[in-house]
């Protein structure tokens, strides 16, 4: 796989967090960015199709149901290719703490959700870099919809609409979710995840969460 | 009798795709006459009374703006380039090029994936990935490969737009600061390429500095054989 089977060699640390909607990975990668930022750190915070060459673009198609798993997958792919060559890529060059809030195990899970082919997708990615840690934020799709519909439906590609497998919205999300948590899963011991309960407390898990970086940080000789 | 079983035989060997339409490839780089030769086919086959459409590289509804408009932006890096021309890609080939092959037309495609193959080992990806990118697509009936040496395609260029695009001179590679010679070196690594998969992509290699009367006989020969011979149902 390239790139993406062999640790990098920057001077920077790369982390992120994984896990499908509503899982509270959001909330706890921006806890320990403000905490990096308290203690003066070098460190940034990227986010998943949020690049300036492609995320309205996949909005737009989304919006308007254009994507078939494939154009998905690709265009997900364009986006984080831009983010690593653009941002991740300069900042663990120049020593930073990169942090991911979701990262290539993404498209991993929520593409075979959808009948990509598993190895075709991880080859797409050969060209991403290795993180340093990885979380994984495990809860039960019944759970992170209560979350997320506490405020809105589900959306078309979020309940995984397009893949027919039920016509209502949240029936079809716990299904489709259930396939993506099945994958990440599979992943944690192919990727070396480290899993997180996210039944746990936000306290909880953020204490977790910090000691496991420090160690990586003490390692590379990052000292905050 | 015996012409049918023959018949048959061209099916089973070449027909890899299993749609009922042909998928016929014309391929060769920039200024090497592939539109003209895919305009003038396209009408021969039509007149033929075989439905007949052309699709040709980045121009999806999806995805073909954002190209344009990333190049004019310079934003592009090697990786997005290449992704950004699959997806393109994917999107014609779901929803026109299979959608049509179904229904019994004759797809031109006025470059195929091996555009795909030649631009990005040409910037530096290495070929498996790439080839890994593109594994789904369906294998051509027909390819046509219009060879024209670098020199020539200069003429044609310059004669035809004025200058050399950015793009098809490899400045985005940073080959030289020069538009001639970048031009030249990025043309001749990338007709390098086209050598390389000539032979295990069975392409038909046809001399691109023939006249457009010439090469278009030649074309549409090998085209009205494989119609003649029954395989488009």
């Amino acid at each position: 796989m390239l790139n993406f089977s062999k640790k990098h060699n920057y001077p920077g640390v790369l982390i992120c967090v994984e896990g499908i909607d509503g899982s509270g990975k959001s909330t706890q990668i921006e806890l320990l960015y403000s905490w990096l930022k308290s203690k003066n750190a070098d460190v940034i915070l990227t986010q998943w199709n949020s690049s300036e060459l492609i995320a309205n673009t996949t909005k737009k198609a989304k919006k308007k149901n254009l994507l078939s798993g494939r154009t998905f997958s690709l265009l997900h792919a364009v986006d984080f290719a831009d983010r690593l060559e653009r941002t991740i890529k300069p900042a663990l060059k120049a020593g930073f703490i990169v942090l991911a809030d979701r990262y290539v195990y993404t498209a991993f899970a929520r593409d075979v959700a959808r009948e990509v082919d598993p190895k075709w997708v991880r080859n797409l990615y050969g060209f991403a870099i290795k993180p340093d840690l990885a979380f994984y934020f495990d809860v039960s799709p019944r759970d992170s919809l209560e979350r997320i519909c506490s405020n809105r439906q589900p959306g078309y590609y979020e309940a995984g609409m397009d893949m027919k497998l039920s016509n209502n919205p949240y029936k079809s999300y716990v299904i489709f979710q259930n396939r993506i948590a099945e994958q990440y899963r599979n992943m944690l011991d192919e990727f070396e995840l480290i899993k997180i309960d996210a039944k746990e407390s936000i306290h909880k898990k953020q204490e977790l969460i910090r000691a496991k970086v420090l160690e990586v940080l003490e390692k590379n000789k990052i000292k905050v | 009798m015996k012409a049918k079983e023959k018949v048959k035989k061209t099916k089973e060997v070449t027909k890899a795709h299993g749609y009922n339409g042909m998928l016929v490839v014309i391929e060769g780089t920039d200024g090497s006459g592939k539109s003209t030769q895919v305009n003038l086919l396209s009408q021969f086959i039509k007149d033929k009374s075989y439905g007949c459409t052309v699709s040709e590289w980045k121009t999806s509804r999806l995805i073909s703006g954002v190209i344009n408009e990333a190049k004019e932006k310079n934003m592009l890096n090697t990786t997005t380039y290449s992704l950004l021309y699959a997806a393109d890609y994917t999107d014609r080939l779901e929803n026109e090029i299979i959608p049509a092959l179904k229904a019994g037309f004759v797809v031109l495609m006025d470059r195929y994936i091996y555009t795909a193959y030649v631009r990005d080992s040409v910037r530096g990806h290495d070929i498996k990935w790439v080839k890994n990118l593109y594994s789904f697509a369906p294998k051509p009936d027909l390819v046509f490969y219009l060879n024209v040496p670098t020199e020539i395609l200069i003429k044609r260029l310059i004669a035809k737009n004025g200058v050399l695009d950015y793009f098809e001179s490899g400045r985005d590679i940073g080959l030289s600061t020069d538009t001639y010679s970048s031009f030249e070196i990025y043309q001749k690594r990338c007709l390098e390429e086209y050598k390389k998969l000539k032979k295990e992509f069975n392409f038909i290699e046809l001399d691109g500095t023939k006249s457009q009367e010439e090469l278009h006989k030649e074309i549409r020969a090998k085209v009205q054989e494989l119609l003649d011979s029954g395989f488009v149902s």
